[in-house]
């Protein structure tokens, strides 16, 4: 629901969100039809394959095909779901599934011997391994958004924190947005009072939110894990906090720069009154100095025994 | 009294046989009463003996004196073997008790560190709503300054020893300078509690210095076998209770200290090679390179168990410079020059450095020589680090995405939310993590004009700080200001290029940080090999080692290491590789001291006593001369005996009188006088009696028979030579029919030294 509301957010917030966002369902005619014919004709190729070469057994090949299906559905998920990120909620499903397709090719034995069983033959027969990589790039981009942060332990849905956090997201959204109706933005940039004296309240919660998940999973994340959060929860922070500080400008810190510069020279000035007093009135140090005795000095040695006897 | 006149018969008689010899050189000079000057550069302090090294009295070795033929008829070969294994055990332990004690420091300080920084940054956040910014000011500053106040504390009233990086100390230790206290438990203990509380507290300081001196005292301690400061004897390790053994370990523990300092176990044996060496051997090498490993591999097991990941071992030294990968971070044949331009400007700033410490340490030394005035000032520069690091705080208005940036204590201050001040990840932090950061946060974290202030201000922090009365050390300081002028200049560069191919400025901050280092201590083999282990990839060597090539040419040029000039204004006699190279004109009978406090082979007890207790004269061996009883004419020399030996004979009193009386007495062995090292009574506690000072006593059987002498005529540059390579403590001057003319100390060799108007002579002076 949230890529809906976007749809029907402000311009300003549109721009600030991502124009990806409008058009990511678009797709051009011409080539999705010409995609559909290369694939009638793969089907084709690989259907009028005699029998006697035994390439593919047709239930691996129907494995096959669920994988490239599943593969296509997931990355056209997270293409739509770049900007403004929405990896983890919109695609887990996808991910999921593509995980157990890719299980059920690694599983499968097959029913003929050993040599032709389906996993060595779609996994590890050429150099290439297209499947291979496919499944590590989804396994990599999934755990480079940290999407396992943001989900239930066994994968299925979002985590209770993640779900209050997103209601909470939506609903300071809707409140920006209800502030900002009826005034146009291009006139008067900096006055955005009213948002921020309205959705103070709503942006401090979302922000000890955000601040509290982040903790607990630094707590609970072992050093395995990364300090992140999942990038959907991140990024929509993000976007709030630089809506609030730097678009609506509403963060405005106390600065007390008097009282700072007082103290601070105050203290610098502290090492120069020490430094002065120690050099008027500390003594300074002397040294004695000890006559060698050496050859040159006899006299002297000599005058010192007389004195002696 | 008849005892003051026959010590001074002696004296005067050799005296007379002097001016005989030389009288031609004698002139009136007028009689100068001892006068005193202010501390300057040009003076050697009485206070530091020389440490016998090869010394024919101490080193049994080559004392080839009755008792220690005795000793060696009884040892036979098993018995060597069981030594050599010892030393191997002894190695070891020296290894994994100096990576424990890294360990301890680096954990100890990370979580007290992390305390602090979090109460502050607590503590701003709270204020830089509400307002009252001044206040956290007053926090970090106040907290900073009764943490360096405990450590400066424990410094200045306990061991004063354990100031500073620790590593002239050892530097003056293996060139045969005995200084008191410098391989003391009670010293180990203070200078890890300093570092730790000057480190907690602030101070633009390392951890990594000390952590050489921290390794050599274990070392002195655990080849002893005991602890004089606990008072307990483990009867363990006797075989090495002498200089030469004790020496061996040291460097071991100063090599296992570089190592565990910086993860660099070759890089630590080169630096015992290269501070300390006046003589070497190959066992000895593999014995001291064992004890490096047995160290960095010590640190990096209890480390990651500690971390959590046990198996992977990826800390292996206090700092880590992180990855530089050959594909990221790989530099071009072309930016060679570039780096050798770095090393000339880290030279001309090592050299600003070390100049302004100059005039700051002899200010110190002069005026602030009292402890409570030392402390005062620590807390001081305490506080002001922390004033200034709040001032740059505050007035930056640098801001960087907190996002995918691993800051450990993110200031937001006056960014906006969800940004962190990037100055805050220089100044708010451990000054290791700084450097880390420094090295590796991705292009464009810092602005210019943020690294631009940076630089200047630790500069001037750090170059004030060092010589403080605080435990810590000038590694990691000089790192960061080079790292930060390194990547200042490494941005500049690509921005004068248009970003074209030197991208990352993470090298540059590399190379800069080499650069002031080597610009500030002047190491060369060493700190090539360390950094280039530290940062674990081997092809940085190349510029590495031209850029602290050059920093050091830059910087002898104007003046000299922080090492050796806080050795010279300590007045330490440190005796340099060679002899000052204009000083062939000067002959042996020119440097050394004359008259010689002379013992004759059977003397009187009463005069070794007073000879002993004359103040005045603070002789550490005595000639022993042939002279027949009852006559008072002195023949020639028969060897060489020790203020120390002497001292362990009176204690036991072995007279010829007492020997005659109770043949039941047992004979004195070797293991008397190793027992009573290296801290033999003070002779005041020697009690002897009236009719025991009419006693006479035989210096023949203890005696060194065949001490080194050289000839009038020798060249300052051959006695030196002598001196350096055999680790002599006192060389006899002897003329032509082997009477003794003069002894030649160590002192008299360190006076000379080349200065700007050629030869110059220090003064000595007491402290």
């Amino acid at each position: 629901m949230a890529p809906l509301r976007c749809l029907v957010l402000l311009p300003a917030l549109a721009l600030a969100l991502g124009p990806a966002a409008a058009e990511g369902s678009r797709r051009l005619p011409a080539l999705e039809a010409l995609g559909q014919a290369e694939e009638l004709a793969e089907e084709l190729w690989g259907a009028g394959l005699p029998g006697d070469l035994p390439e593919l057994e047709p239930e691996c090949r129907q494995l096959l095909a669920d994988f490239a299906e599943g593969s296509a559905a997931l990355t056209g998920c997270l293409g739509r779901s770049a900007r403004p990120v929405r990896l983890c909620q919109a695609c887990h499903r996808h991910y999921r599934h593509l995980l157990a397709q890719y299980g059920n090719i690694a599983r499968a034995v097959g029913n003929s011997s050993e040599s032709h069983n389906c996993a060595k033959s779609i996994l590890t027969s050429d150099r290439l391994q297209i499947v291979v990589t496919l499944s590590d790039f989804f396994n990599e981009t999934w755990e480079a958004a940290n999407c396992p942060n943001c989900l239930k332990n066994n994968s299925e849905g979002l985590s209770n924190s993640t779900v209050e956090f997103l209601d909470l997201f939506n609903k300071s959204l809707t409140c920006f947005e209800h502030n900002l109706q009826g005034q146009t933005i291009h006139l008067s940039v900096n006055n955005y009072t009213e948002v921020c004296k309205n959705c103070n309240k709503t942006y401090k919660m979302l922000n000890d939110l955000y601040n509290n998940l982040q903790r607990t999973n630094r707590q609970g994340g072992e050093s395995g894990h990364s300090a992140h959060l999942c990038i959907d929860v991140e990024d929509a922070m993000n976007i709030t906090r630089k809506l609030w500080s730097r678009t609506f400008n509403c963060s405005v810190p106390c600065s007390d720069t008097v009282p700072v510069i007082a103290v601070s020279s105050f203290i610098l000035f502290l090492p120069i009154v020490f430094y002065l007093s120690s050099f008027l009135h500390s003594k300074q140090k002397k040294r004695i100095l000890i006559l060698p005795k050496r050859i040159q000095s006899n006299a002297s040695l000599v005058n010192i025994q007389e004195k002696y006897s | 009294q008849l005892t003051p006149s026959s010590f001074l018969r002696i004296g005067q008689l050799s005296n007379v046989d002097l001016n005989e010899d030389v009288h031609e050189l004698e002139t009136e000079l007028p009689r100068q009463r001892p006068n005193e000057i202010p501390h300057n550069e040009k003076l050697l302090s009485l206070k530091y003996e020389a440490s016998a090294l090869w010394d024919a009295s101490l080193d049994y070795d080559n004392s080839e004196n009755q008792l220690f033929l005795e000793e060696e008829r009884r040892i036979n070969h098993t018995a060597f073997r069981t030594v050599e294994i010892k030393r191997w055990v002894i190695c070891a332990m020296i290894g994994i008790l100096t990576g424990l004690v890294a360990c301890f420091i680096d954990i100890v300080v990370e979580n007290l560190a992390g305390l602090k920084y979090r109460v502050v940054k607590g503590n701003i956040d709270k204020f830089t709503e509400k307002g009252g910014l001044s206040f956290s000011l007053l926090l970090w500053a106040t907290l900073n300054a009764s943490v360096v106040m405990v450590g400066s504390v424990i410094v200045a009233f306990i061991e004063p020893v354990a100031a500073g990086s620790g590593i002239p100390q050892i530097k003056c230790y293996l060139n045969g300078v005995k200084i008191p206290h410098v391989v003391r438990l009670k010293t180990l203990v203070i200078k890890v509690c300093g570092v730790i509380l000057s480190v907690v507290g602030g101070l633009a300081v390392g951890k990594e210095g000390p952590m050489i001196h921290s390794g050599a005292v274990i070392a002195a301690g655990i080849s002893q076998g005991r602890s004089t400061s606990l008072k307990r004897d483990f009867k363990i390790f006797e075989y090495f209770r002498r200089d030469t053994e004790k020496r061996d370990f040291v460097s071991a523990g100063a090599a296992a200290g570089v190592s565990a300092a910086f993860g660099a176990p070759v890089g630590g044996v080169l630096f015992s090679l290269e501070e300390g060496a006046s003589f070497w051997n190959q066992f000895l090498t593999w014995r001291i390179f064992f004890a490096s490993m047995i160290s960095t591999f010590t640190l990096n097991s209890v480390l990651s168990v500690y971390h959590g990941n046990a198996w992977d071992l990826s800390s292996p030294g206090l700092i880590n410079f992180g990855r530089f990968d050959n594909e990221k971070m790989g530099y071009t044949i072309q930016e060679i020059p570039i780096f050798i331009f770095m090393g000339v400007v880290g030279g001309i700033l090592g050299a600003l450095f070390n100049a302004l410490n100059y005039w700051l340490t002899m200010f110190r030394i002069r005026y602030i020589h009292r402890p409570c005035l030392q402390v005062v000032e620590a807390m001081l520069v305490a506080a002001v680090t922390a004033t200034v690091g709040f001032v740059m705080i505050y007035c930056s208005r640098d801001c960087q995405p907190i996002q995918g940036s691993t800051v450990a204590y993110p200031l937001q201050l006056f960014c906006a939310d969800g940004e962190y001040n990037s100055m805050a990840t220089a100044f708010f932090n451990t000054p290791e993590k700084s450097v880390v950061n420094l090295f590796h946060d991705a292009p464009g974290s810092y602005n210019p004009m943020t690294l631009g202030m940076f630089t200047l201000m630790y500069f001037f922090l750090a170059c004030w700080t060092y010589g403080l009365t605080v435990s810590a050390g000038v590694f990691i300081p000089s790192l960061l200001i080079g790292a930060a002028w390194g990547r200042l200049f490494g941005i500049s560069l690509s921005y004068l290029t248009k970003g074209s191919i030197w991208a990352d400025p993470g090298k540059y901050a590399l190379m800069g940080a080499a650069a002031q280092l080597g610009g500030i201590v002047r190491m060369t083999l060493s700190l090539t090999v360390i950094m280039m282990e530290a940062t674990g990839n081997v092809t940085y060597g190349f510029p590495i080692m031209l850029v602290l090539m050059t920093a050091k040419i830059v910087g002898d040029y104007f003046v000299e290491g922080l090492y050796d000039m806080h050795i010279q204004l300590q007045s330490v006699p440190f005796l340099h590789w060679e002899a000052p190279v204009t000083s062939h004109s000067l002959t042996a009978r020119e440097v050394m001291s004359a008259p010689v406090t002379c013992l004759r082979r059977i003397e009187r007890v009463g005069t070794v006593v007073d000879i002993l207790s004359d103040t005045s004269s603070n002789h550490n061996g005595f000639p022993v001369v042939e002279s027949n009883p009852g006559t008072t004419q002195v023949a020639g020399l028969r060897g060489l005996i020790l203020r120390s030996q002497l001292i362990v004979l009176l204690k036991h009193k072995v007279f010829v009188e007492r020997a005659n009386l109770s043949l039941v007495q047992r004979r004195l062995k070797l293991k008397d006088f190793r027992d009573a090292y290296p801290r033999f009574p003070p002779i005041q506690s020697i009690h002897v009696s009236q009719d025991e000072r009419e006693c006479m006593i035989d210096l023949s059987e203890f005696m060194n028979p065949s001490p080194y002498t050289v000839p009038q005529e020798a060249s300052l540059p051959r006695v030196f030579k002598l001196f350096r390579a055999l680790g002599l403590r006192h060389l006899v001057v002897v003329n032509n029919r082997n009477e003794v003319v003069g002894m030649v100390t160590r002192k008299d060799l360190a006076r000379y030294r080349l200065g700007k108007e050629g030869l110059e002579e220090l003064s000595l002076a007491q402290t």
